[in-house]
């Protein structure tokens, strides 16, 4: 086990003597780990690009520390052991710092790896609770984490003066948790959960618990699981003739709600990760994106961008890429922001506050909600 | 909403939902009366009945519309279509077992499941198909009771199509041979029935009455997807067991009590949605304790 400490120490030195090197020749290596193979490689693909639009917009403004910007992809493939061979290459080749980090299973075994070998990691996708825990304290989670989704529900409700609340689940981990800390949260916010409702998976049928929600008559529903079932919801609520609040959470923002609930779907709110489509600040991204990509850039193109220039920022800040310093830029960061709106940290190095929007349906697809 | 008037709601909610389950478990009870097969393939089917009926209605839906004439006509094209398919599993899978031990053939019963499942599976990538109809949200008010037109069109539906098995079983000489052959293979075979035929024709009746089901469900609840047959077909299977298996007024029976049952389940005071299962299953244990053979099944040999 010293042993190991040791040839990780050496690591550690060999990538600050890279860092030398690299200044030497102009260039600084960034790490980028995502996946671009397997089940999510699409996704990974599209935060490598935005990575790749931020890495090119910085070096044509002279780049960082008078350094031009050079990426490094690191392939976790989504998986826990592949990810620990990406993190591994990506030391050895001596970046000063990565971003990334989609699939919050790969994400949770790497993050030991960087911080032995002292280098920063901005968390630009994975959201889990699980990551908090495990990050030595060089980890930089900028998207929000499940229970700011709870807050972000109670702010939008207050807003809309609701006053009474039902909540159904679907009796899984993600949605009973999203369930229990949307109840929570909204008892502690002073409103009434009026019905908390479980349904099964799978079951077309779910006129019974429509029954006892109307009976309740609340001023919103808040559906906590995804899509499909969400969809045969909405849609036999309103056939019973419900007229409150519909509200979906992450899990069911897909436009394939449309497809399932038809027109019922009409007026239904979600609760989403910042897409670029509905970020004002993202228009010129976008152009970008599809200028350079010719599609639409993917639901965490913006924060992987953010988390590159984040990462510049930290840099210019400390005026070094030394870790410890740009770890207390980073740290330090207060109102700073690009495209997904301001970042700052909490303590435990997750977003200061709730990054999620509010979609709202219409003629069959998602606008912002006012 | 006053008490009287959720339970009213919930007396139609589980009406609907136990038509459903009724016309499934016909199918379970008459396969079981006739060749003693618990043929869990059953409630994939329904599922295989509901993307045929979707296919023939989009085929359709350009000359006579997607109401409910259209959805009847898709419903019927589905019927025979399923039926054939179901005939056509007893003679690969099922024929070649019947003098096999029982366990081999519900085995088998489980394989023709997994692969009904997975081609649906491989067919559609695993996605939700939305099925499009012009059905509307309209219906009658009686005093504060809402029904709507769609559910009162299911439940008749179901209704007709039980009333016609019922004809057919008692009335005519397929239905008469049907309830011989599940008396008596041998004795049926002396007097001259074509046994093998008649098993031929149960599965096809069973088979169509699921994919009408599958059908009318995917039109009322406007989606499909290729597991949708995994939680009806164990429902179903429940009715069946309830009403007393192989018994057909039992399936009919054990269906609609399932459906009030999980319906009034969900509105017990003190215990929300998530025990309705634990609720229904309960009774379902009850009705094992006290009458092992279901409600209407009969202790003698009799079986349909």
């Amino acid at each position: 086990m010293k042993h190991f400490t040791r040839v990780l120490a050496a690591g550690a030195l060999l990538a600050m003597a890279g860092g030398a090197s690299a200044q030497a020749q102009g260039t600084l290596k960034v790490g980028v780990e995502v996946p671009t193979t397997g089940s999510e490689a699409t996704y990974g693909q599209d935060m490598y690009n935005a990575a790749a639009i931020a890495r090119d917009e910085i070096n044509a403004h002279g780049g960082v520390l008078g350094k031009k910007i050079q990426l490094i992809v690191g392939d976790d493939a989504c998986d826990p052991q592949q990810a620990v061979n990406a993190a591994s290459k990506l030391v050895s080749q001596k970046v000063v710092a990565v971003v990334g980090g989609y699939c919050s299973g790969a994400t949770v075994p790497v993050l030991k790896i960087y911080g032995d070998a002292h280098i920063p990691f901005v968390i630009t996708a994975a959201n889990s609770t699980a990551l908090i825990p495990a990050n030595p304290g060089n980890a930089f989670l900028i998207n929000s984490t499940g229970d700011q989704q709870a807050i972000t529900a109670v702010k939008f409700f207050q807003h809309k003066k609701i006053k009474t609340l039902a909540i159904v689940n679907e009796g899984d981990a993600y949605s009973q948790n999203l369930a229990d800390l949307m109840r929570t949260a909204w008892q502690k916010a002073g409103g009434k959960v009026v019905d908390f409702e479980t349904v099964n998976k799978g079951e077309q049928d779910y006129s019974s618990v429509v029954t006892a929600i109307d009976a309740k008559h609340p001023d919103a529903v808040f559906w906590t699981a995804y899509y499909a079932d969400g969809g045969l919801l909405i849609r036999q609520l309103r056939q019973s003739g419900y007229q409150g609040m519909i509200a979906v959470g992450d899990g069911s923002n897909s436009v394939k709600l449309f497809d399932i609930a038809g027109k019922a779907a009409e007026g239904v709110y979600a609760f989403s990760n910042p897409i670029a489509q509905f970020l004002p600040a993202a228009k010129s991204f976008i152009a970008t994106y599809k200028k350079e990509y010719k599609a639409e850039p993917g639901p965490y193109a913006p924060l992987t961008y953010d988390g590159m220039q984040l990462l510049v920022w930290a840099m210019k800040k400390a005026g070094t890429t030394n870790a410890a310093a740009v770890e207390k830029a980073l740290a330090s960061a207060n109102g700073v922001h690009w495209l997904t709106g301001p970042i700052a940290f909490t303590k435990k190095n997750t977003l200061a506050r709730s990054n999620f929007v509010v979609l709202e349906g219409k003629n069959g697809a998602w606008i912002a909600a006012k | 909403m006053s008490l009287s008037v959720i339970i009213a709601h919930q007396l139609v909610n589980g009406l609907v939902l136990g038509s459903f389950y009724a016309l499934v478990a016909l199918g379970y009870t008459m396969i079981f009366g006739v060749i003693k097969l618990l043929n869990f393939a059953h409630g994939d089917l329904y599922m295989v009945g509901g993307f045929v009926g979707f296919l023939a209605l989009s085929a359709i839906s350009g000359v006579v519309g997607s109401g409910w004439g259209g959805i009847f006509l898709a419903m019927l094209l589905s019927m025979i279509g399923v039926g054939c398919l179901g005939v056509l599993i007893e003679r690969i899978a099922y024929h070649p077992m019947l003098h096999a031990p029982r366990l081999s053939i519900l085995i088998t019963a489980l394989a023709v499941s997994l692969v009904l499942q997975n081609a649906v599976l491989a067919l559609t990538g695993g996605q939700y198909t939305a099925f499009h109809t012009d059905l509307g949200f309209g219906g009658i008010h009686l005093g504060p009771i809402f029904i709507s037109y769609n559910q009162m069109v299911l439940v008749a539906t179901a209704a007709g199509l039980m009333v016609a098995l019922e004809f057919f079983v008692t009335h005519t000489q397929y239905g008469r041979a049907m309830r011989a052959v599940a008396i008596d293979h041998d004795m049926c075979r002396l007097m001259g029935i074509d046994v093998s035929a008649i098993i031929g024709v149960t599965f096809f009746v069973g088979t169509a009455l699921a994919a009408a089901a599958g059908t009318m469900a995917g039109a009322y609840y406007g989606s499909l997807w290729y597991f949708m047959g995994f939680l009806i077909g164990l429902k179903a299977f429940t009715a069946a067991v309830i009403g007393g298996i192989g018994s057909i007024p039992g399936a009919m029976l054990g269906g609609l009590i399932l459906g009030l049952l999980e319906s009034f389940g969900t509105q017990i005071p003190g215990i929300g949605s998530a025990w309705k299962d634990v609720f229904a299953f309960a009774v379902l244990i009850l009705v094992l304790v006290l009458k092992p053979t279901g409600l209407l099944g009969k202790s003698e040999q009799e079986r349909m």
